[in-house]
């Protein structure tokens, strides 16, 4: 670990705030890396991982954005243009929100996470949107975060003020041999309620390795939708803890493997008090011989009456080498609360394929459908302007996809 | 004018020959009406006829126009004028109407307008067309739905599986009507099947057959219908071989 590390020490002398950053270094190199003989990693192709194939450097030039993320842009009231972790450009101006540079912070709860702390010690500084209180955006704000250099370390707080109301899109593009690893909160104060999507469409060869966290205030309100497609590895961890009564959250997570990828899913639904809800689906799909995982845990503390938890995994396998795992956990203190999980993994439905073939449509055209439709579900929490523009990126992605039905 | 001609068709269902020689023919514009108690066979003609993977075909034959059905998908039947409208029409979670329709061949030019022009007629609220395929729709919603679709697909032949049963008054006479005008908007020639006298109040039958252990046992008129009604089938039991 000459050249990462090396190059990551010199870079974070550049940086603001160096002495709180060597520190965060320090404890990334005192833990290491983790291995697979840590539970939490064990389906990450870590061997795979050379960090030296990293060099850590200041920003690069920005390049043009994609089409795509111009089209996401021609759609939004904000626009926060992300390179390499350093907002480049800010578009558009709403009413009651703020994009401010924070210093970075490091959590105690990142102690054992080593991307988390690399990323503490190396993001240049926290991008901040902050949503006034009582604030009500209705125009979608866009965050195109584009990994254009060797690492990226973004991190990324989404701070609602009480009552306000706010939709953030986050697409994720770039990254060619990459590792990028973003960190983001979403903080909701009391009566808060947000919308968040995460697009990740990185490039193949990336490492991928993300982790959101949500706090959720009395009776706020947080949903949030993940859907992946690109990255080498992807590793995508998602959050949320519920600090007042009548909260809720709703996440979506839905990844498509091709080639060889892993996707490495993982979420926490962390009750600490009662009458909160929390209802989560991860949906996936794994086609050639990619690989996915999806472990996820509910944790009710004792004396969060009246929890109300659900977790529902659903994968689909698109070929005979592909595979999929479903590691649901509970982890609940308390009795007085309403608890459920559910997961599947399996071909698609050969009854529903027969009925769209019964009105005419061809088996290929059965089969793509279907495929759609499974992700189509998942879009529902994406604002409506740009739901149609995601949505056609995602049947085009689709139609390279190849179909090996049993 | 097209013709649909059934020939000694066997069919098996979890290794039990159900349909054993089915003989039917039928022209454009008729509308034919299968009767028969329960486990006679008709449900497994149905689903036979439009390819579902649960049936197997053991020998007989199914012609539209001279074309032998039986050789071809499930895709291609359809296409080649059959259109089965089913008992308990699946969801499709993800997919919608106007998507399904459009792959399925019909132009998209003006589409959901047709479409909701279409589920006006049969008091289907349009609405309904923009939600997943069938997803959290009510018995008689779903019923509906498959009118819309045979109505944009407009095939030669229409086969309905128990297309009145969990229907209401209002929806079974407003799915009857539909079938009866794409007889003669079309010409659509509709084998339907039913347990009821019911659904011949709205839907004027050409032709009746009697079904009874795996095969046609008695065909005539519209008269058959009041014969069935007054003596039941016991009748016709004996009729079989």
């Amino acid at each position: 670990m000459t050249n990462f590390a090396q190059s990551a020490q010199a870079h974070l002398e550049t940086l603001e705030n160096p002495d709180a950053r060597r520190e965060a270094w320090r404890a990334f190199s005192e833990l290491g890396l983790p291995t697979t003989v840590d539970e939490v990693w064990r389906y990450a192709p870590l061997g795979e991982l050379d960090l030296d194939r990293f060099a850590v450097v200041s920003r690069g030039a920005a390049p043009e954005m994609s089409p795509f993320a111009q089209e996401l842009a021609a759609h939004a009231g904000m626009v926060v243009r992300v390179v390499d972790a350093e907002v480049v450009e800010v578009t558009g101006d709403l009413e009651g929100v703020s994009v401010e540079r924070v210093a970075s912070t490091w959590s105690p709860q990142y102690a054992s996470d080593a991307f988390a702390q690399m990323n503490c010690a190396l993001s240049p500084y926290a991008i901040t949107l902050r949503v006034a209180e009582t604030a009500h955006v209705t125009s979608p704000i866009v965050i195109v975060n584009t990994t254009a250099s060797d690492t990226s370390f973004a991190q990324v707080h989404v701070t609602m003020g009480r009552s306000s109301q706010a939709s953030v899109v986050e697409y994720l593009e770039g990254g060619v041999n990459a590792l990028v690893v973003p960190l983001t909160r979403y903080d909701l104060a009391d009566n808060a309620s947000l919308r968040v999507s995460t697009y990740q469409r990185l490039d193949a060869s990336a490492w991928h390795v993300a982790r959101s966290t949500g706090s959720l205030g009395r009776d706020a309100r947080l949903r949030q939708a993940v859907i992946s497609i690109g990255a080498h590895y992807n590793r995508s961890r998602n959050d949320a803890e519920f600090l007042g009564t009548g909260a809720e959250n709703e996440l979506r997570t839905t990844f498509l493997g091709s080639g060889d990828q892993v996707h490495d899913f993982r979420t926490r639904q962390y009750h600490r008090v009662g009458r909160t809800r929390s209802t989560l689906l991860s949906k996936g799909a794994v086609a050639d011989e990619s690989r996915s995982v999806y472990t996820g845990l509910i944790e009710i503390e004792k004396g969060a009456k009246r929890t109300d938890a659900r977790q529902t995994n659903l994968n689909l396998l698109l070929s005979p080498h592909a595979h999929a795992d479903s590691v649901p956990n509970l982890d609940i203190r308390e009795n007085d609360v309403m608890c459920a999980h559910a997961s599947s993994v399996g071909p698609l439905d050969e009854l529903q394929r027969w009925y769209l073939e019964s009105r005419g449509v061809t088996r290929a055209d059965a089969e793509r459908l279907m495929i759609q439709g499974f992700f189509y579900e998942m879009l529902a929490t994406l604002p409506p302007e740009l739901a149609d523009v995601v949505e056609r990126d995602l049947a085009e992605t689709l139609r390279g996809v190849e179909i090996v039905t049993p | 004018m097209s013709t649909l001609t059934i020939e000694g068709l066997r069919v098996e269902v979890a290794g039990k020959e159900v349909l054993r020689g089915f003989d039917l023919s039928m022209s454009s514009g008729e509308v034919h009406v299968i009767m028969g108690p329960n486990g006679s066979g008709k449900s497994t003609l149905a689903h036979a006829l439009a390819g579902h993977p649960g049936y197997r075909v053991l020998g007989g034959s199914v012609r539209l126009d001279g074309v032998e059905l039986l050789d071809l998908s499930a895709t291609e039947r359809t296409r080649h004028g059959l259109f089965l409208a089913l008992q308990h029409p699946m969801e499709v979670p993800g997919v919608r109407p106007v998507d399904l329709l459009a792959a399925a061949g019909a132009a998209r030019e003006g589409l959901l307008e047709r479409m909701r022009d279409e589920a006006r007629r049969v008091e289907l609220r349009p609405e309904v067309l923009d939600r997943f395929v069938n997803v959290d729709l009510s018995g008689g919603e779903r019923k509906r739905a498959e009118m819309v679709q045979l109505a944009i697909l407009r095939p030669r032949f229409a086969v309905l599986d128990e297309v009145d049963s969990g229907l209401d008054v209002d929806a079974l006479g407003a799915v009857a009507r539909r079938l009866q005008e794409a007889t003669t908007e079309w010409q659509c020639g509709v084998l339907a099947i039913t347990h009821f006298r019911r659904l011949l109040h709205e839907l004027t039958a050409t032709t009746i057959h009697v079904v009874s252990e795996g095969r046609v046992v008695a065909t005539g008129g519209a008269e058959m219908a009041e014969i069935l009604e007054r003596d039941g089938y016991e009748p016709f039991r004996d009729l079989a071989p």
